[in-house]
C-alpha cells in the first residue's frame, strides 16, 4: 500500500485469510450459479432440454445475486478500500446490464434474418444484412440527407449566436424575450409538425400559404419539391432547437468578464474587432460544446420527418432514423433494421471521435 | 323473447303473465300456420322501433355524435347481452382491448358503446389506442415477442394469417354466432373470411371495399362541363384521367379555389396507401377468369410489374406530369385526400372506404354532403390477362371493385381463454360491438365502419332516419354493388401483407418523385422488393396461404 493511499484510510483493516477466502468463495459460487442457470435456460430455449423455466427471470435473479456477491466480496477482501469501490461498482454493473448486454443482444439480432411475420423466427444469416445494406439505395440516400441536415447546424449556430448577442445586450424587455425565445424548445417536435407543418403550411387555408399567395406565389407548395421540402424540415427543426444553442451561448456570453471587452474598447477596438478578437475566441469552447450536442440531437432527427413527409418526396427528406423506423416498424424487418441501426451507431462513434479531436485542437488558445 | 322487447312491453303496461302468454301464443301460431307470421310481427316491430330509435341519435344533420350518444346507443342495444349475461356476472373481471384511434373513432366509439355493458356486467375494460400507422408494428411485435397483452383485439381480416395461423386467437363460441346473427353478413364476409382451418374467430364489425365518391356539381357546372365535355360520372379510369386533365384551370363551384379532378394519394400511409394504387390497378389487372391479381398463385412471383400494374402507375405519373393534382399532392396521404381535401371541398372525386360517404352527410367537417354521388370503383376499357400475356377489350369494360382490407373485426385472444368467466366476458363484449342493431348505427353515423350486413341495405330505415332516399340508395348501392360484384378483387390474407404494401409505398414515392426512369422501372423495383420479402417469410408457406385465401386450394 502506498503512502498516498494510507492518508485516506480511516481504520486499519485486519483481514483474515478465512475472510478473504469467503469473499472469493461467494463470488465464484454465485458466478457458477449464474453460468449454470444461463446455460440451462439457453439449453431450454434451444430445445436441448426442458428445465421448466417460463421466463428469463431466473437468469436475471442469478445476475443480481452475483452482483451483490461481487460488491460484498470487495468489502470482505479489501476492507475499507473495498468500501470505496462500492461507490462506483453498483453503478458500473447497472450500466453494463442496461447498455452492454442489450448491445450484445442487438449485435446477435443484427446478424440475423428476422422478419416478424416469418413462421421460421430468427435465423443467423451471417453478413447477408451487411450486403443488403451496402446495396440499399434508400439507406445511402438517408445517410446523404443526414450530411445536409448536419451542415444546416452551422447556419443554426450563426442565428443562435446572433440571438444570444441580442439577448445579452442591454435591450428593453430582455427577460421577456429570453423566455419567449425559449418557448419553441419546450414544444414537442410532434406538436411542431402538426401545428406548423400540417396547419400553418396547409396549402389551401394555412396562414403561411395565404401569405405566400398574397406575395404572388400562386400555387404555394411546401413539400412538393425535394429541395423545398428538405429546407422546410430543416427550418422546423431549427426553429425548435435554435433556442437550445442560444441559451448555451448566452450563458457563455454572460460568463465573459466585462473587463476584457471594456479594456478592448479602451484600446480602441470597434464592435466587430471586439467580437472577433475577444468574444468569439472566448466563446469557442462553449460554441463547440453547443454544436456537438446539437449534432447529436440532429443525428436522431425523425419525428418531424415521420409526421410530415414520411421521408418523401422520393426520399428527399428521409433521415436514417425515419428510414429505420419504416423498415423496422412497417415491415417488421427486425434483423435488417437492427443492422442498419448498428452501422449508424458505428458511423456516429467514428464521426464524433474525429469531431472531438478536431474540436480539441481547434479550441486550444491561440498563442 | 328478447329482454329488450320484454322491457318494452312491460313499459306499455303489460303484465309479466301477459307477456309470457303472448310469447307462447306467438310460438303456437307460428308453428301452426303461416297466419302465425302476423303474431310474429310483434318482435319484428319492436326491433324496428329500436332501430328507428337509435338512428335518431343524434339525428342525421344534427352534427357529429358525441360520447353521450355512443353511450345511449350502447345502452339501447344491450338487450342481447342481458339475455345471455346476468347483471354483475363479470364483476371483478378486467379485460384489455387493443384497437385504433383513427379520427377519434373506433376505440372511442367502443368505449361509449361498452360503457353501459361494463355497468351492467361489472367487468372493467382497459384500452390500448393505436394510430392506424402504428397498428401493424404493435401487433407484429406482440406476436413475435410473445407479449400479447390484450384480451380483445380490433383487427382486420388481412392479419388473420399473422394471428390465427399462430394459434393466438380463441375460437368463437356458438352462442356468440347466434347472438351476432352471422347469417346476416354480406356474402363476401362469410367464411373463409374470419375463419382459419375451419374455425371461426371473428365478430365482424365492418365491411370494407373502396367505392368512388364523385362531386355532382362538377358535372352540372357549365364552365367545368364545357371544359371536360362530361355531364355524367366517369365510368372508367381512361375517362377519369381525361376529366382530371381537362378540368385544369377551372374553379371549384363550392370554394371558388382551383378545381381538380381525381385525388390520388401519392404519399404512403403505413402500407395502407398501396390500396389506392390497387383501386386503379384492379381494373386493369383483375381478370374475371383469374382470382389472383397481386401474385402468381403457383410461384408467388409478383404481378405488380406486369403491363396492367405498370399502366396504373403510368396513369398516375401522367397526371403528375400534367399538373392535374393540387400542389403538394406528393405529400398527401389517404387521410389528407379524404378529410382535408375531398370532404373539405377540394377535388372532384376519390376512391375511399365507405366512411367518406357516411361522413359526407353527417360530419361537421364535410362541405360536400349535398353534392356527392357514389358508384363502384371505375373500370377500364381493357384488361390484362396474365395467363395469356395479352390485353383484352371486354364489351362494356372490365370492373373489379377493390375489397380493400375486408373490414375490421373484433377477436378474442387466447390470453382471455384461461379463465372461462373471463373468456365469456370477452366474447360478450365482442358480441355487443358486433350486434345487429348497433351495427346499423355504426354504418349510418361517423364510426370508421361501413355497412356489412344484408340488413344494412334496408333503404326504408335510412330514409326514416332522415337520410335523403336518393342519396342513400346511391351510397349504399355502391357498397352493395361492390360487395356482390362477380369480379371483386379480394385481399389476400397472407402473413406480412402490409410489409409488401409498405415497401411498395417507398418505391412508388421514388417513382412519383421522378427518381426512376419509368413506370416499368418503378414496378420492377417493387417486384424485386416483394420477392425479397417472400423469400424471407418463406415462399412455400406463402404460396399455400395465398392460394387458400383465394379459395384455390
Amino acid at each position: 500500500m502506498s503512502q498516498g493511499d494510507l492518508l485516506h484510510v480511516v481504520t486499519e483493516d485486519d483481514i483474515s485469510d478465512s475472510r478473504r477466502m469467503f469473499g472469493h468463495g461467494i463470488v465464484w459460487a454465485s458466478a457458477l450459479l449464474l453460468a449454470g442457470i444461463a446455460i440451462a435456460q439457453y439449453a431450454q430455449v434451444s430445445g436441448y432440454a426442458d428445465f421448466g423455466f417460463q421466463t428469463w427471470r431466473p437468469t436475471l435473479y442469478a445476475y443480481i445475486l452475483w452482483s451483490v456477491c461481487l460488491c460484498w466480496s470487495k468489502v470482505l477482501i479489501y476492507g475499507e478500500h473495498g468500501k470505496r469501490v462500492l461507490f462506483v461498482l453498483p453503478a458500473a454493473l447497472f450500466v453494463v446490464s442496461l447498455t452492454v448486454f442489450p448491445l450484445l443482444f442487438g449485435l446477435i439480432i443484427a446478424f440475423s434474418n428476422w422478419n416478424l411475420a416469418s413462421p421460421l423466427g430468427r435465423q443467423f444469416n451471417g453478413l447477408d444484412n451487411v450486403r443488403q445494406m451496402w446495396a440499399d439505395p434508400f439507406y445511402w440516400n438517408a445517410l446523404l440527407n443526414m450530411v445536409w441536415y448536419t451542415l444546416a447546424i452551422f447556419v443554426e449556430y450563426a442565428i443562435a449566436f446572433g440571438l444570444a448577442l441580442l439577448l445579452n445586450a442591454d435591450i428593453k424587455a430582455r427577460k421577456f424575450f429570453r423566455v419567449a425565445f425559449l418557448l419553441p424548445l419546450m414544444l414537442s417536435p410532434v406538436a411542431v409538425s402538426w401545428m406548423i407543418g400540417k396547419s400553418m403550411l396547409e396549402i389551401r387555408f394555412g396562414p403561411i400559404a395565404r401569405l405566400a399567395r398574397w406575395l404572388g406565389w400562386e400555387t404555394p407548395s411546401f413539400f412538393g419539391s425535394p429541395e423545398i421540402a428538405r429546407l422546410i424540415i430543416m427550418m422546423l427543426d431549427a426553429w425548435t432547437f435554435i433556442p437550445f444553442m442560444m441559451i448555451m451561448i448566452l450563458a457563455g456570453l454572460q460568463a465573459i468578464p466585462k473587463d476584457l471587452t471594456e479594456a478592448a474598447r479602451v484600446d480602441g477596438a470597434g464592435p466587430w474587432k471586439t467580437f472577433w478578437e475577444i468574444v468569439f475566441p472566448l466563446m469557442l469552447p462553449v460554441s463547440i460544446t453547443a454544436v456537438m450536442i446539437r449534432i447529436i440531437f440532429k443525428l436522431k432527427l425523425a419525428d418531424i420527418v415521420i409526421n410530415l413527409t414520411a421521408g418523401g418526396p422520393g426520399g428527399a427528406t428521409d433521415t436514417v432514423t425515419s428510414f429505420i423506423f419504416r423498415e423496422y416498424r412497417d415491415r417488421s424487418n427486425v434483423g435488417y433494421g437492427t443492422m442498419l441501426a448498428m452501422f449508424y451507431l458505428v458511423l456516429i462513434v467514428i464521426f464524433m471521435t474525429i469531431l472531438m479531436k478536431l474540436a480539441d485542437r481547434f479550441s486550444r488558445p491561440r498563442t | 323473447m328478447k329482454v329488450g322487447l320484454y322491457d318494452q312491453l312491460m313499459r306499455r303496461g303489460a303484465t309479466r303473465r301477459d307477456v309470457l302468454k303472448g310469447a307462447a301464443s306467438m310460438a303456437a301460431l307460428s308453428a301452426a300456420s303461416a297466419a302465425g307470421l302476423g303474431a310474429l310481427a310483434g318482435p319484428a316491430m319492436a326491433d324496428e322501433a329500436l332501430r328507428a330509435q337509435i338512428l335518431q341519435i343524434p339525428g342525421v344533420g344534427a352534427g357529429s355524435p358525441t360520447d353521450a350518444d355512443w353511450q345511449k346507443v350502447g345502452e339501447l342495444c344491450l338487450g342481447a347481452t342481458k339475455a345471455s349475461v346476468k347483471e354483475g356476472e363479470f364483476a371483478g373481471i378486467e379485460l384489455t382491448f387493443m384497437g385504433l384511434n383513427n379520427q377519434n373513432l373506433h376505440n372511442f366509439l367502443f368505449r361509449g358503446f361498452l360503457k353501459p355493458w361494463e355497468t351492467y356486467t361489472g367487468a372493467k375494460i382497459s384500452w390500448i389506442d393505436l394510430a392506424q400507422a402504428d397498428y401493424n408494428a404493435r401487433l407484429q411485435q406482440s406476436i413475435a415477442t410473445g407479449t400479447v397483452d390484450f384480451d380483445i383485439l380490433e383487427m382486420g381480416a388481412p392479419f388473420e394469417g399473422d394471428t390465427a395461423s399462430k394459434g393466438l386467437l380463441d375460437e368463437m363460441p356458438d352462442w356468440v354466432k347466434t347472438q351476432v346473427d352471422m347469417d346476416d353478413l354480406v356474402e363476401y364476409l362469410k367464411p373463409p373470411v374470419g375463419t382459419w382451418d375451419g374455425k371461426t374467430y371473428r365478430v365482424t364489425v365492418d365491411g370494407d371495399c373502396h367505392t368512388l365518391s364523385f362531386r355532382k356539381d362538377y358535372l352540372t357546372d357549365s364552365a367545368i362541363s364545357g371544359a371536360t365535355g362530361m355531364t355524367t360520372m366517369p365510368k372508367t379510369w381512361q375517362q377519369m384521367d381525361e376529366f382530371s386533365k381537362k378540368i385544369k384551370g377551372q374553379k371549384d363551384p363550392l370554394t371558388g379555389l382551383p378545381a381538380f379532378g381525381f385525388l390520388d394519394p401519392l404519399k404512403g400511409w403505413g402500407g395502407f396507401g398501396f390500396y389506392f394504387l390497387e383501386d386503379r390497378a384492379s381494373a386493369y389487372a383483375k381478370h374475371p377468369s383469374d382470382p389472383a391479381w397481386l401474385f402468381d398463385p403457383d410461384t408467388m412471383k409478383p404481378r405488380v410489374n406486369n403491363p396492367a400494374w405498370v399502366q396504373a402507375i403510368q396513369d398516375v405519373m401522367d397526371l403528375i406530369a400534367a399538373g392535374a393534382y393540387p400542389a403538394d399532392q406528393i405529400n398527401a396521404d389517404p387521410g389528407t385526400t379524404a378529410f382535408q381535401q375531398f370532404l373539405a371541398g377540394t377535388g372532384a372525386g376519390l376512391c375511399w372506404w365507405g366512411d367518406v360517404g357516411s361522413m359526407a352527410r353527417t360530419s361537421n367537417t364535410s362541405v360536400v354532403g349535398d353534392v356527392v354521388e357514389f358508384s363502384i370503383n371505375p373500370g377500364s376499357d381493357r384488361v390484362y390477362n396474365s395467363k395469356t400475356g395479352e390485353w383484352e377489350t371486354p364489351e362494356g369494360g372490365n370492373f373489379a371493385p377493390n375489397m380493400a382490407f375486408l373490414g375490421w373485426g373484433v377477436y378474442v385472444t387466447k390470453r382471455a381463454a384461461g379463465d372461462e368467466n373471463k373468456r365469456k366476458a370477452a366474447w360478450s363484449a365482442a358480441a355487443h360491438l358486433g350486434g345487429k342493431d348497433l351495427s346499423l348505427w355504426t354504418s349510418a353515423y361517423p364510426s370508421g365502419f361501413q355497412p356489412y350486413r344484408k340488413s344494412h341495405f334496408n333503404f326504408d330505415e335510412w330514409e326514416k332516419a332522415g337520410y335523403d332516399r336518393a342519396y342513400i340508395e346511391d351510397y349504399l348501392g355502391s357498397n352493395a354493388d361492390s360487395y356482390n360484384h362477380p369480379n371483386a378483387a379480394i385481399e389476400p390474407r397472407i402473413p406480412g401483407i402490409f410489409q409488401y404494401y409498405s415497401v411498395a409505398e417507398d418505391e412508388l414515392a421514388k417513382g412519383y418523385a421522378g427518381q426512376y426512369k419509368s413506370a416499368q422501372e418503378t414496378a420492377d423495383a417493387i417486384a424485386a422488393a416483394w420477392e425479397k420479402i417472400t423469400d424471407q417469410i418463406g415462399r412455400d408457406s406463402q404460396i399455400k396461404l395465398y392460394k387458400a385465401s383465394l379459395g384455390m386450394s
